[in-house]
């Protein structure tokens, strides 16, 4: 009994991490009906912004110029490509931020010569990793999913797929493909109930993607840019002819996505180790989704602590039989139970579509 | 007010919808469109609003001029923020999983200021079938409550000049006669109208003036009353020429003898 009650709750905890990482996959596709398969390099990616902010790394000259260059590259094509820009506000704006981005890697912040306190460097260095993944995300947004606007959705997922490999190289070629150790240092709140334990980082974990997830609802549902997400995502023709821009939600909606994704990559780093390869625990959101109903928020939720809950449990009772590594494919077995049952997931709207 | 000059607008670099449009819209007018499908009405009105782009459409000729300033090209929302031009879809766009309430709200999003609580009471008013429903999804109100709302959508945004297009699709004629009655009191209350109907009967007796448009052109145009009186557009459109029943065979030669232009 105690067994069980420990490893639910360890799963519901790690499930909400899930959750949150499904919430990205969600809002995403219900804007723009596409499904993004770069959410493994999108949580790599915003672990390591948060990392070079936390930690203090620095990168050696030679990387950080390409980086540099890249971000240059892109204000300056992006400017230059919208009508209203011109060259010579697209160029100075480029080479400023492509300065900035430089010495940012280059020299780094020394938050932690300036900052001795793990929490007070934590509060500082998280809004401003997270920020910078959102940017990113949004970065990512105009270059290839915006000249797609109207397109099929297809074409959108595609275009994921490609993107996921080539930020993963860029990963690798800019931070080494080797483990950087990770440790966040938050309060010790080890919660222990009689027999039960459960350990500090993935209680944080759990409460920090909880509280992200409820801002990202508050904002979705209470805001006026969050009216006009909803509005897009419903159909954007309708939502272009009644004046809200869809092509800034969708850069929005991207932004959002990022951020929330690197969130939950830095809880999933903190359990262990990043590294570049860790891009795979993205995809747990897969059945996340799946399980949950590709457009239903609510269904993320409960879809995340499932699956969390069947990890936990499938490591629990059926790893010791000697089935070692049952415990990646059980949320892809329940996923196919539940596929079988409900094939639009528990809360997923049904809907009906003649080809 | 607003003018079009000489439009040829192409879909997929193939499909020519609009082969040299031209056509002047004045201050405070309704000014009613008529025209078989595929006229190219709907296109018309795409091209004005700037949802061409979206649709895979090009305008590779002509011009549309918002008094001096070309408005060639220009986003939608650019074009509805600076000119005040407000596009109706046809049939009926309005967010089906959002309440009445949020779909106005959502409307007003372009120009969100203290004035938008002030502006839907407003729209509430004009609509009063409306204010009952303000808290339903509006995807569960009906057809006609459905296109009101649109058009209530369509105040939300300030609009100088209401590009509607065919609000009576689908609508029973009472419903329609509804509609059409606040057309007039929208138009009474400064907003110049842009009428794409089906409905010519209807829409030509509370308009100011016509065009005829017939695969991508004007054909004919005038004051309202004398398209309705028109020979031609009485038979075509109105369904009642005073001649007497033509046979198959004489309407087929007819039609070839007869040409626009």
């Amino acid at each position: 009994m105690i067994d069980l009650l420990q490893s639910v709750g360890s799963g519901v905890l790690v499930g909400l991490v899930y959750a949150l990482l499904g919430l990205c996959i969600v809002i995403i596709f219900k804007a723009s009906e596409a499904f993004n398969f770069a959410i493994g390099e999108f949580l790599i990616i915003g672990s390591f912004l948060f990392y070079t902010l936390f930690f203090n790394e620095t990168i050696p000259w030679h990387k950080a110029l390409q980086i540099g260059v890249v971000i240059f590259l892109f204000f300056a094509f992006i400017l230059f490509y919208d009508k209203n820009l011109r060259l010579r506000i697209a160029f100075p704006v480029g080479m400023v931020t492509g300065l900035l981005i430089f010495c940012f890697f280059f020299f780094g912040l020394k938050l932690s010569s300036l900052i001795t306190s793990p929490l007070l460097r934590f509060l500082l260095a998280f809004p401003l990793g997270l920020l910078a993944a959102g940017m990113f995300g949004s970065m990512v947004e105009r270059v290839t999913i915006k000249p797609l606007l109207g397109r099929s959705p297809i074409s959108m997922t595609i275009v994921t797929l490609g993107l996921g490999f080539l930020l993963r190289a860029c990963v690798q070629l800019i931070w080494g493909s080797h483990s950087y150790s990770f440790f966040l240092d938050l309060p010790d709140i080890t919660l222990e109930i009689k027999d039960l334990l459960f350990l500090s980082d993935p209680i944080w974990a759990g409460i920090l993607s909880l509280i992200i997830f409820g801002l990202v609802i508050a904002f979705l549902f209470r805001t006026r840019w969050g009216l006009a997400i909803r509005a897009t995502s419903e159909d954007q023709a309708k939502a272009m002819a009644f004046g809200i821009n869809a092509r800034f939600v969708l850069l929005l909606v991207w932004g959002i996505s990022a951020l929330c994704i690197a969130v939950a990559g830095i809880m999933i780093s903190n359990f262990g180790a990043l590294s570049a390869g860790m891009g795979f625990v993205g995809l747990r959101a897969l059945p996340v989704v799946l399980i949950g109903g590709m457009d239903s928020i609510g269904g993320a939720l409960i879809g995340g602590i499932l699956v969390g809950i069947c990890e936990a449990l499938a490591g629990a009772y059926i790893e010791p039989l000697g089935l070692v590594g049952f415990k990646e494919v059980a949320p892809y077995l329940l996923l196919l139970l539940v596929l079988f049952i409900r094939p639009y997931g528990f809360f997923g709207t049904v809907r009906i579509e003649r080809v | 007010m607003l003018a079009i000059e000489n439009l040829r607008v192409v879909y997929h670099d193939v499909i020519s919808v609009l082969n040299g449009i031209s056509l002047g819209v004045q201050e405070g007018e309704i000014l009613i469109i008529i025209g078989a499908n595929g006229a190219g009405k709907t296109t018309l009105l795409r091209a004005i609003s700037g949802m061409i782009d979206f649709y895979n459409g090009d305008i590779i000729e002509g011009d549309i001029k918002m008094g001096e300033s070309s408005i060639k090209g220009l986003d939608c929302t650019d074009i509805m923020k600076r000119y005040g031009v407000t596009y109706v879809m046809e049939d009926r766009p309005v967010f089906w999983y959002l309440t009445i309430e949020e779909n106005l709200k959502a409307a007003s999003f372009s120009r969100w200021d203290k004035q938008v609580k002030a502006d839907m009471e407003e729209v509430f008013e004009y609509f009063p079938v409306l204010q009952p429903l303000r808290h339903k999804k509006a995807g569960y109100a009906s057809g006609g409550e459905q296109q009101m709302l649109a058009i209530g959508m369509a105040l939300m945004t300030k609009p100088k000049i209401l590009l509607l297009d065919e609000p009576s699709l689908g609508l029973a004629p009472l419903i329609t006669e509804e509609l059409f009655q606040i057309v007039k009191r929208l138009n009474a209350s400064g907003i110049t109208i842009v009428l794409v109907e089906q409905n010519a009967h209807a829409a030509l007796n509370i308009g100011t003036r016509g065009y005829v448009v017939e695969t991508g052109r004007i054909v004919l145009d005038g004051k309202a009353q004398e398209l309705l009186e028109n020979e031609d557009v009485r038979e075509f459109y109105l369904g009642s020429g005073e001649k007497e029943r033509k046979s198959y065979k004489d309407a087929k030669r007819y039609k070839r003898r007869k040409r626009w232009l």
